[in-house]
């Protein structure tokens, strides 16, 4: 309890300027860490089990007030991500790692325990923390990941209708 | 009706072009000229010098996508006709940066505006960077020529209700405005130029100047990335490229050695000083890369009650430049106002936000309109622009920072933006900014707008334009090339496109990039055709 309470500290806007050493993993290189193996998770070309938590429990919440489908948002998301040049897909991977493992999760975000476990509210709490951080890399995270599940679920031809989109014309 | 593909007949008829990530061997290929990029600078140059006579190879690292594979998909399009499917941003993250990667470049893909050098832009090059011979006279015949090649014309139809909110807003108040000139024949008025034309309106390069090369027996080469330069420090020996696959994310282990008696690079702003500072060209003054400038984007969204329907119709036809020159050429940054097309996934990426306040901003797409301003960087001390660097892995990223000078700019854009949004009668205008909030007047939107915290990624930044890196000027303590093109340093190479502005045009470049290019590229052709011409073998030993 004291280690969480020290952590939480980190949290305030003095402390997380002295966190941001920590911080600096975040693209600098997760494997200081241990960067998960790249290796992808059964029906997927790029997404890795250990990043499929975080993205179940984040997504909705991103998501909300839509009729997105979890699983197809995922698989537009996988291919979207075959198509990154390489550069690209490792700071996404550092993105995902930095989020999945719970050493820099629970300071970063304020999730302390298992994504599948954490509230709509505290992971609309840590979008907030993310977009409104005096971190640049922490407004990056934040701005990477909305992108990156926004244009997934809005290339989806399931989404057009809610948003008056009637799609590409026949020619 | 079925709407034909010319670019598969012409491959069905003989043209040569060959699919590197099809490669089972490394290639030795030999030509004339070497060109390396496809997009307006590199396909104009191929036409010109295969015209000429000479045996050119035109090298592309993206696919072949023809006018069959657009579907009109925002997915589609981003993963295949994008750099690095759509994932380019400035080195800091902050700054998405919108270039094509297939043949025919980012011309592609662009929204069809084609305007001429402002000719302030040409005055400015001449007097402070030392350009000769890009006078407003010397370029004017080029102008008209590619304009004639290109069906450039200011265009012919109603603008769409995303850019007519821009004209009203403008007549309204009694700024300048104006209809864009477009370079398309037989336009069906859409709304996709940015996910490949479907019906081969757009005169892109994959309809006119490359199908003009292949008929002149120029060789295409695609999927092949241009690794580097192997040289004495004076001359090219060779060109080293790499095949991709299919996909164009990762190299395969096939490669291919090119030798030519002249190399003309041409991949655009980014990649061309990044193959220079891969290659370790000799680089005395420590310019390459530098001085690269992007026509920093904000963006100001709008509510109307009309319907909008910002994703359909021709993306670009109004334009404004009332603020771009009033302040002097190195004044407070000027910008010229422009609107994008808006489809569900890059409106989506723009408007921003999550949870219910995305949805409902999402549900009102129809009644949206976005207004867009193009920072006029390069001409002021204070805008120094970005500079390229290589990745670990060889892989260019543009360190660009946004100076006190620039977010000045970005901020009176927003005013001007707003105020032009509800003199067109929008009913909220927001600028996009992630502590921004609808505005019903303008004296809360500016109040607003004052307050704003100008930050990055809090500003919603973007560039599709990408220019400089490689300037050109008479001096070589202060340029890259000279002002044919021709490398200080390497006299069998010239450089044929964006990356010789020594700043941003001040318009979108293409056409200043074909007319630069065509010029450029038909001196090369004269000067090439003194010494005794060797005979070369077809690229492909055909």
């Amino acid at each position: 309890m004291t280690t969480r309470l020290h952590q939480a500290a980190a949290l305030n806007r003095r402390g997380l300027l002295k966190f941001s050493l920590g911080a600096t993993l975040f693209l600098g290189g997760a494997s200081l860490v241990g960067c998960s193996p790249a290796t992808a998770a059964p029906g997927y070309r790029i997404l890795r089990d250990d990043d499929l938590p975080m993205l179940r429990a984040v997504t909705p919440v991103v998501l909300q007030g839509t009729a997105a489908p979890l699983e197809q948002v995922l698989a537009r998301l996988d291919e979207a991500l075959a198509s990154l040049s390489p550069e690209m897909l490792k700071l996404t991977r550092q993105l995902f790692d930095v989020l999945a493992l719970p050493f820099t999760r629970g300071p970063l975000t304020g999730i302390w325990g298992p994504w599948q476990q954490a509230s709509p509210q505290a992971i609309e709490a840590f979008l907030r923390r993310w977009r409104d951080s005096s971190l640049n890399l922490l407004r990056q995270g934040y701005c990477s990941l909305l992108q990156l599940l926004l244009m997934a679920w809005y290339s989806l031809p399931g989404s057009w209708g809610a948003c008056g989109y009637p799609g590409p014309p026949k020619i | 009706m079925p709407v034909s593909d010319p670019f598969r007949e012409g491959l069905a008829r003989g043209w040569k072009a060959r699919d590197a990530s099809a490669l089972d061997h490394h290639l030795d290929l030999e030509t004339d000229i070497a060109i390396i990029g496809s997009g307006a600078g590199g396909a104009t140059s191929a036409e010109l010098l295969s015209a000429a006579g000479y045996r050119v190879l035109l090298i592309e690292e993206g696919p072949l996508k023809t006018s069959s594979d657009f579907h009109m998909l925002e997915n589609e399009a981003y993963a295949s006709l994008y750099q690095e499917g759509i994932g380019r941003l400035s080195k800091d993250g902050a700054i998405t940066i919108l270039q094509g990667r297939a043949v025919g470049g980012t011309t592609l893909i662009n929204w069809t505006s084609s305007f001429r050098t402002p000719e302030p832009t040409l005055r400015h090059w001449a007097s402070t960077h030392g350009v000769e011979g890009h006078g407003v006279d010397d370029l004017a015949p080029w102008f008209e020529r590619m304009e004639r090649r290109l069906g450039i014309a200011p265009w012919q139809m109603p603008p769409n209700a995303n850019n007519d909110v821009l004209r009203r807003g403008c007549a309204a108040l009694g700024l300048d405005w104006k209809v864009i000139p477009r370079n398309v024949r037989g336009c069906w008025n859409l709304g996709y130029c940015g996910m490949g034309c479907p019906v081969n309106a757009k005169q892109s390069m994959l309809v006119t100047s490359i199908p003009a090369a292949l008929e002149e027996g120029a060789e295409l080469l695609y999927l092949a990335r241009a690794e580097y330069l192997e040289h004495d420090g004076e001359r090219i020996e060779a060109l080293h490229c790499v095949a991709m696959d299919p996909q164009c994310v990762a190299p395969t282990d096939r490669r291919i050695r090119v030798r030519a008696r002249h190399y003309v690079l041409a991949g655009g702003g980014i990649n061309s000083p990044a193959l220079l500072l891969r290659s370790k060209a000799p680089d005395p003054h420590r310019l390459l890369g530098k001085r690269t400038f992007l026509h920093l984007v904000n963006f100001s969204a709008a509510r109307f009650a009309e319907p909008v329907n910002p994703f359909y119709g021709a993306p670009q036809s109004i334009y404004s430049d009332h603020f771009q020159w009033r302040n002097g050429i190195d004044g407070p940054m000027g910008y010229k106002l422009e609107v994008p097309p808006l489809h569900p996934a890059l409106a989506a990426t723009l408007l921003g936000g999550f949870g219910e306040d995305n949805a409902l901003r999402m549900a009102d797409l129809p009644n949206t309109h976005v207004m867009l301003a193009l920072l006029r960087d390069g001409f002021h001390p204070q805008s120094i622009g970005g500079s390229v660097e290589l990745r670990s892995d060889g892989s260019p990223v543009l360190d660009y920072s946004v100076s006190p000078y620039a977010w000045d700019g970005v901020r009176r854009a927003f005013h001007s933006m707003a105020e032009i949004q509800f003199a067109a009668g929008a009913e909220s205008v927001q600028p996009l900014h992630a502590a921004s909030r609808p505005a019903h007047n303008l004296a809360e939107a500016r109040a607003m707008i004052d307050g704003l915290d100008l930050q990055l990624f809090l500003t919603r930044l973007g560039s599709a334009h990408v220019m400089g890196g490689c300037a050109m000027g008479k001096d070589p303590a202060q340029s890259v090339c000279d002002s044919l093109g021709r490398h200080h340093q390497l006299e069998n190479l010239s450089i044929h496109d964006g990356s010789l502005f020594p700043t941003s045009i001040g318009a979108n470049p293409q056409l200043s990039v074909y007319a630069i290019a065509a010029r450029l590229s038909q001196l090369l052709g004269e000067r090439l055709a003194t010494p005794s011409g060797d005979l070369v073998h077809s690229a492909f030993g055909r």
